[in-house]
């Protein structure tokens, strides 16, 4: 006797995704949330390729301390909207150059927030609430910069606190230590926030340095921390930037993105960051073509110890 | 053997170190040399139960000779010294966990109430900004709940100290006056001192001003008054900013600061 309806599949449905198959996750005009913090585990093959594909008019909702994951596309002229407390490289780029330059033109706009209104907005779209109050803000500049932010008196104890709205991304693009082929997904470390922006997201695409079997996920079910909806098998998927567990970030491949920003921010110069464009996203037509580019011997050299 | 005398960051962080009580939640910075500094020796030097916040972990390092110096925030090899360790989003959401934390904030521009900019200087045109800063990233959440902080400027010039912002991305003490802060409902504590390279600063207690508290040994009065872009309070006398102690250098240089990244 069967359970199963006659129309039902009768196999479980892996999420592997292909590199071919980001066309189906990714289009012009999208709101994409970016995973990873700081010069750390972005979702690198997948902001590859929204360039290679050249996308438009994105709202990027990058991490709250956003990386050059987010000055790549402002660079490449993908972003409408940026949503971050923070763009840029620490010490390497205190603030992302084409993030600034972009700023202080006027040609993105900046959805202004600092960390807590930004973690009140996803975690109000994960709750399906229209805003959570923030105190963080009172007092300040913020809902002047940012009008979606507003001032208003608590019904319960009459206290003056922020209206966050919630930010709702489309897709949340995120990078992993491993996954199986259902989507279960762990991390080496803590992830960061991802786990909320998986939350707030309508869909989550994870790339993973390894897709490894369900039985060695249910051998430590407590450590699954989110459940995709699309696995890409991307190893040194994060490059520039550190995987936890795998590889540092490359520093020096991080400064030639920085003075091909600084070029054109400064002198006005594409020239050093079409190059760069040329030389490791429109060029190489896949991740593996990537990586070849960048060279074996530089990434093994990123080793943890 | 004598050793050096100690240089002005070495200074700045043995003020802020002496601050800081046993016990306190510190905050060791990957990108600040002076605050990682001053947390860690105030930690090493009077504080075996202070719970220290490094690369996002929180751990205990009184018996650990020699940490690491990590120059990225997310350097998962901190890891080795830490004791747990929480995601982004829950430290700078639940901020209950810090009304014991000492915070630092650092700014392009600082008014006499002590409220400062992070955000950028405003054009003339009313579109993008004159300069873009790098935002607040989490100062305008935690300096609203933590028990005090510090403003900390590696520039004291009157493009720094201005009367007026041109945008409030951590409030201080308001529009002034010592209920500033409860006015606008902030449960933490405020700033304390304003620490530069040229002086210490505090509050007066009745207007929550900016007033002169002491110098650096080798700097006068007059210059800091100059590199003010706000009449700053003065009283009559100014004290000189105490010299680290032979024993506070020898914790600095042994085991804080190996590398005299502070005496660069």
């Amino acid at each position: 006797m069967t359970l199963r309806g006659a129309d039902e599949p009768a196999e479980r449905r892996a999420v592997l995704v292909g590199e071919d198959g980001l066309d189906q996750w990714l289009g012009s005009g999208m709101c994409i949330a970016l995973g990873g913090l700081a010069t750390a585990c972005h979702a690198m093959v997948a902001v590859r390729h929204i360039i290679r594909r050249n996308l438009r008019d994105l709202t990027v909702i990058g991490s709250a301390v956003g990386g050059l994951d987010v000055d790549l596309l402002i660079g490449a002229g993908c972003v409408r909207k940026v949503i971050s407390p923070y763009v840029g490289a620490e010490a390497l780029a205190p603030i992302g150059p084409f993030f600034r330059a972009a700023a202080e033109r006027g040609d993105i706009d900046v959805w202004e927030c600092d960390e807590g209104q930004y973690y009140a907005g996803l975690q109000a779209a994960g709750m399906m609430l229209p805003f959570l109050p923030c105190r963080g803000g009172v007092g300040t500049s913020y809902p002047e910069l940012n009008p979606d932010l507003k001032v208003f008196t608590d019904p319960v104890l009459g206290q003056t606190l922020l209206a966050v709205p919630a930010i709702e991304p489309d897709v949340a693009l995120v990078h992993a230590a491993a996954a199986d082929v259902y989507g279960n997904v762990q991390f080496v470390g803590t992830g960061y926030a991802d786990r909320l922006l998986w939350r707030a997201a309508g869909r989550t695409l994870v790339q993973v340095e390894r897709v490894v079997s369900n039985e060695e996920i249910r051998r430590a079910p407590e450590r699954t921390a989110l459940l995709a909806d699309g696995v890409v098998r991307a190893p040194f998927g994060a490059h520039p930037f550190s995987s936890p567990g795998f590889y540092l970030e490359d520093r020096t491949h991080i400064r030639e993105i920085v003075e091909a920003g600084r070029a054109l921010a400064r002198a006005g110069d594409r020239g050093p960051f079409e190059a760069y464009l040329d030389r490791y996203i429109r060029g190489p037509e896949t991740h593996v073509d990537y990586l070849e580019q960048v060279g074996l011997r530089r990434l093994l050299s990123l080793h943890e110890y | 053997m004598t050793a050096a005398p100690a240089a002005v960051r070495e200074l700045m962080a043995a003020f802020l170190a002496r601050d800081m009580a046993d016990g306190e939640e510190i905050f060791v910075g990957t990108n600040l040399p002076v605050i990682r500094a001053a947390a860690l020796l105030a930690h090493l030097h009077h504080g075996p139960n202070m719970r220290v916040m490094v690369a996002h972990t929180r751990t205990n390092l009184f018996r650990t000779p020699v940490m690491e110096h990590f120059e990225v925030l997310t350097d998962w090899r901190a890891g080795r010294w830490a004791e747990a360790y929480f995601n982004d989003n829950e430290i700078v959401v639940f901020q209950k966990s810090r009304r014991d934390s000492v915070f630092f904030v650092g700014a392009l521009q600082i008014d006499p109430h002590g409220n400062s900019n992070l955000i950028g200087l405003r054009s003339d045109t009313g579109r993008g900004f004159r300069m873009r800063g790098p935002g607040a990233i989490a100062t305008t959440t935690n300096a609203s709940h933590v028990r005090r902080f510090y403003l900390f400027v590696n520039e004291h010039s009157p493009r720094v100290f201005v009367e007026r912002c041109d945008y409030v991305s951590t409030v201080g003490w308001g529009a002034g006056g010592a209920d500033a802060r409860r006015r606008l409902g902030l449960p933490g504590g405020g700033p304390r001192y304003c620490v530069t390279p040229l002086a210490i600063l505090d509050f007066t207690e009745d207007t929550k001003r900016l007033r002169l508290r002491s110098v650096h040994p080798g700097i006068t009065v007059d210059q800091v008054v100059v590199a003010t872009g706000f009449p700053l309070v003065v009283p009559d006398r100014v004290p000189e900013t105490a010299l680290p102690t032979a024993d506070e250098l020898d914790i600095l240089r042994r085991r804080v600061d190996p590398q005299g990244l502070l005496r660069r």
